[in-house]
């Protein structure tokens, strides 16, 4: 289960699979403001990854919502991982916050030069995010800006099942028809 | 108080009950008289006389006063005599989670002692749940939750570790039966039977992989494992999360219609029995097409088939039962069991009270993931350990992972010296294989010499984990000794001088770097080998920077059997040549 389409020289494509097990440049690990890996895709990143990773994050710890931080992805088979934290439980300015720390993410991956960068369902799950909301502001932001200048050649969106897959397909559909209009 | 500024959190956990509340719940939020018939049905009362808050009516109010507040019109006119309150700060939102979590294991006896119909383990569940939403939980609950969301089973277990323990296993049972139907398939396209396991044994019980395996290779059965989707177990049910018990749920429901399953079997696991078959198909929204049934149910049929045969006489020790309280009050599952036991063993003692009526172990409800609220859940659990010693069994047994890890729990704390097993093992053990079984026994005896003579001291303060590391060693010839924390593993050390010792890091109190270092400096024992095992890899470096000498071997969890005897042997060997 998969499909892309291309905006401007980046392929935008969205996937099904485990976003930590992935051979890709960079990919997203939605991040906790003390950059603490703990469990979840944490536990993939300290088993699959090695000491390192947290060792180098602990040195950039804390950072504030919306703020994103790239480490090594030690023994990984990306190159890098890119911690973002973003809004969870309900917080105020859901919307906003998420969008500023999608934006985030894109700006830090063009600046480090990284050329694929995989994201997750941004802060569903675990941080409660609704899948329809996420998955609206993260499409709608990275084809936004996807219209500006940018080195990165491929974006990707993991989904970890069916369940999560579909609003997003959804979303992605709709967005297919604008740039297949625009053209 | 607080002139009616209400913080974001507590505001949030208000505007969702109101979206929470169905027929079910109104109807036990509103129909409490407070007769007191609740109050010595909850093992946290009898455990602690006096204290109030324990009081299953005390701590439901909790929960009522917010409902009848906002919700229920007596609260809106005569507030002062329903006790109708608000929430208003962050503090009172932790009190209400010290509640909820820390006081109930929604076990659900208070609820069939109601004349009423109050269920309070629903609406707990729901406060659980409106808690989590908003980011307040155990921490015990949020590592938890975190593991099941984003790996997809509770424990963390990753896909490449799941697939080999079930490959090593497979690859054992079929060098035992000599038999290349003897395997465990995975992901074989239309089995009859999809089999679903709880994380935990693979993590620390990977025994009740293989005795399920030997019993479905008995029986002929065309059966399969999912590589994913595997984990029946939903923590959606303990952290009050509807959306985490759907998507679970769905996990699971989906990969047994991918593969064309036909029926979907359950090991022995209470919380994942209810959540499975009972729950997961209003969470996850779907219509199942499927048979689901638990193990025990799969068992017992195969021996009235005639598919396998059992011989009782190879379970002699004196047995009791422990109900699982979901499998119990919750399913109704209480009689299978009990016949299945009486087939298999000779020596069957009921506990009393039991079926319905029986007490929960203390583990339930995700109590054991919340090692903040461990002493009071410890003290309520002398009610359980009076009815276990009452029984004079040694071994109790349940068809509950959880209630496995909450007995064993208790059964050391209070000094009990039972042994705690599930059904599975029991029929594995008096399962008669004609032929089949009588072909390895002659190599059983060389493996079993490996460590025959060897002493070896295991600490960990994870009993699940002393108990899979022991079995496994003395499976192979060695004498263990076991030790739940650094001040125990040091004085066992003095006394038994050990061959060498395997240390976890991670321990409450003296931690394992602490016990290390002073293992290492005391003068009888620093030249024992030590086998560092840990969960946490980003603590090996703390080790190395002692300024002692360094272990002389190193395991990540989660363990295997082959990793563990491989590191034991190599270093057992090294010092020997030294």
């Amino acid at each position: 289960m998969s499909e892309s389409l291309k905006i401007g020289n980046t392929t935008f494509s969205l996937q099904i699979g485990d976003i930590a097990d992935l051979e890709v440049d960079s990919f997203v690990f939605c991040a906790q403001n003390d950059l603490k890996l703990g469990s979840g895709f944490g536990t993939a990143i300290t088993i699959r990854g090695g000491p390192s990773i947290q060792k180098e994050l602990n040195d950039l710890a804390p950072i504030k919502t919306t703020e994103v931080v790239i480490s090594s992805a030690g023994e990984m088979k990306s190159n890098y991982i890119i911690h973002a934290v973003g809004p969870m439980f309900m917080e105020e300015d859901t919307e906003g916050k998420l969008k500023k720390t999608v934006e985030n993410i894109l700006k830090k991956a063009d600046e480090a030069n990284i050329s694929q960068v995989a994201f997750p369902a941004m802060c569903c799950g675990f941080y409660g995010v609704p899948l329809e909301l996420s998955a609206d502001i993260t499409i709608s932001t990275i084809a936004e800006y996807l219209k500006g200048q940018t080195a990165i050649k491929e974006i990707s969106l993991w989904l970890l099942d069916t369940r999560e897959y579909e609003p997003f397909q959804a979303r992605f559909a709709a967005l297919g028809q604008t740039v297949k209009e625009a053209l | 108080m607080n002139n009616n500024v209400r913080s974001y959190k507590a505001q949030k956990v208000l505007e969702r009950m109101g979206k929470k509340l169905n027929r079910q719940m109104v109807g036990s939020l509103a129909a409490c008289v407070h007769c007191g018939m609740c109050t010595d049905a909850c093992h946290y009362v009898l455990a602690n006389p006096g204290d109030v808050t324990y009081a299953p009516a005390y701590k439901a109010d909790k929960i009522r006063k917010l409902f009848k507040r906002h919700f229920d019109w007596t609260g809106r006119v005569i507030p002062w005599w329903v006790s109708a309150k608000s929430v208003y700060t962050d503090d009172e939102l932790e009190e209400l989670k010290d509640t909820v979590f820390g006081k109930c294991t929604n076990c659900r006896r208070c609820s069939i002692n109601c004349p009423m119909g109050v269920d309070y383990a629903t609406f707990n569940r729901m406060a659980r749940g409106l808690l989590v939403s908003v980011g307040v939980m155990p921490e015990g609950v949020a590592v938890v939750s975190k593991d099941q969301w984003e790996i997809g089973n509770q424990m963390g277990v990753l896909k490449e570790d799941y697939v080999d323990t079930l490959e090593w296993l497979s690859e054992e049972m079929e060098a035992e039966h000599s038999d290349p139907k003897a395997t465990i398939p995975i992901d074989k396209m239309d089995a009859d039977i999809v089999y679903s396991i709880n994380p935990r044994e693979v993590k620390y019980d990977p025994r009740t992989i293989s005795d399920a395996a030997l019993i479905f290779y008995a029986a002929g059965e065309d059966w399969t494992m999912p590589s994913e989707g595997w984990d029946m177990t939903n923590f959606g049910l303990f952290s009050g999360d509807d959306d985490l018990g759907g998507a679970v749920a769905k996990r699971l429901y989906d990969k047994v219609t991918e593969l064309r399953g036909k029926t979907l079997v359950i090991s022995e696991c209470g919380h994942g029995y209810r959540s499975t078959r009972c729950e997961g198909p209003n969470w996850a929204k779907m219509n199942v097409d499927f048979v689901m049934e638990s193990s025990v149910d799969t068992m017992l049929r195969y021996i009235k088939e005639g598919r396998i045969k059992v011989d009782k006489s190879k379970n002699t020790t004196p047995v009791t039962f422990h109900d699982s309280c979901n499998n119990a009050r919750s399913c109704g599952l209480t009689e299978e069991p009990r016949e299945l036991l009486n087939l298999v063993c000779s020596d069957f003692r009921e506990m009393y009270p039991n079926r319905a009526e029986n007490y929960c172990c203390t583990g339930g409800g995700g109590a054991m993931s919340m090692s903040e609220y461990t002493p009071q859940r410890l003290k309520s659990a002398k009610i359980k350990a009076d009815q276990l010693k009452a029984t004079g069994a040694e071994i109790v047994v349940t068809s509950c992972h959880n209630c496995v890890d909450g007995l064993a729990d208790l059964i050391k704390h209070y000094k009990l010296g039972m042994q705690v097993t599930q059904l599975v093992n029991l029929v594995a053990n008096a399962l008669v294989i004609e032929k089949k079984v009588a072909v390895p026994v002659g190599e059983v005896p060389a493996e079993a010499e490996a460590l025959a003579g060897r002493k070896i001291l295991v600490i960990d303060d994870e009993p699940d984990i002393v108990t899979f590391i022991s079995a496994i060693l003395e499976d192979n010839g060695a004498t263990v000794f076991k030790a739940y924390s650094g001040d125990e593993a040091i004085a066992i050390a003095q006394k038994e001088k050990p061959d060498m010792m395997t240390l976890d890091i991670s321990m409450p109190g003296k931690s394992g770097i602490e016990v290390f270092e002073e293992l290492r400096s005391l003068d009888d024992l620093k030249s024992i080998p030590v086998c560092i095992i840990t969960g946490k890899p980003e603590l090996r470096k703390l080790i190395y920077d002692r300024q002692v000498l360094p272990p002389e071997g190193y395991l990540d969890k989660p363990i295997t059997e082959e990793g563990l005897l491989v590191n034991v042997r190599k270093i057992l060997e090294l010092v020997h040549e030294k």
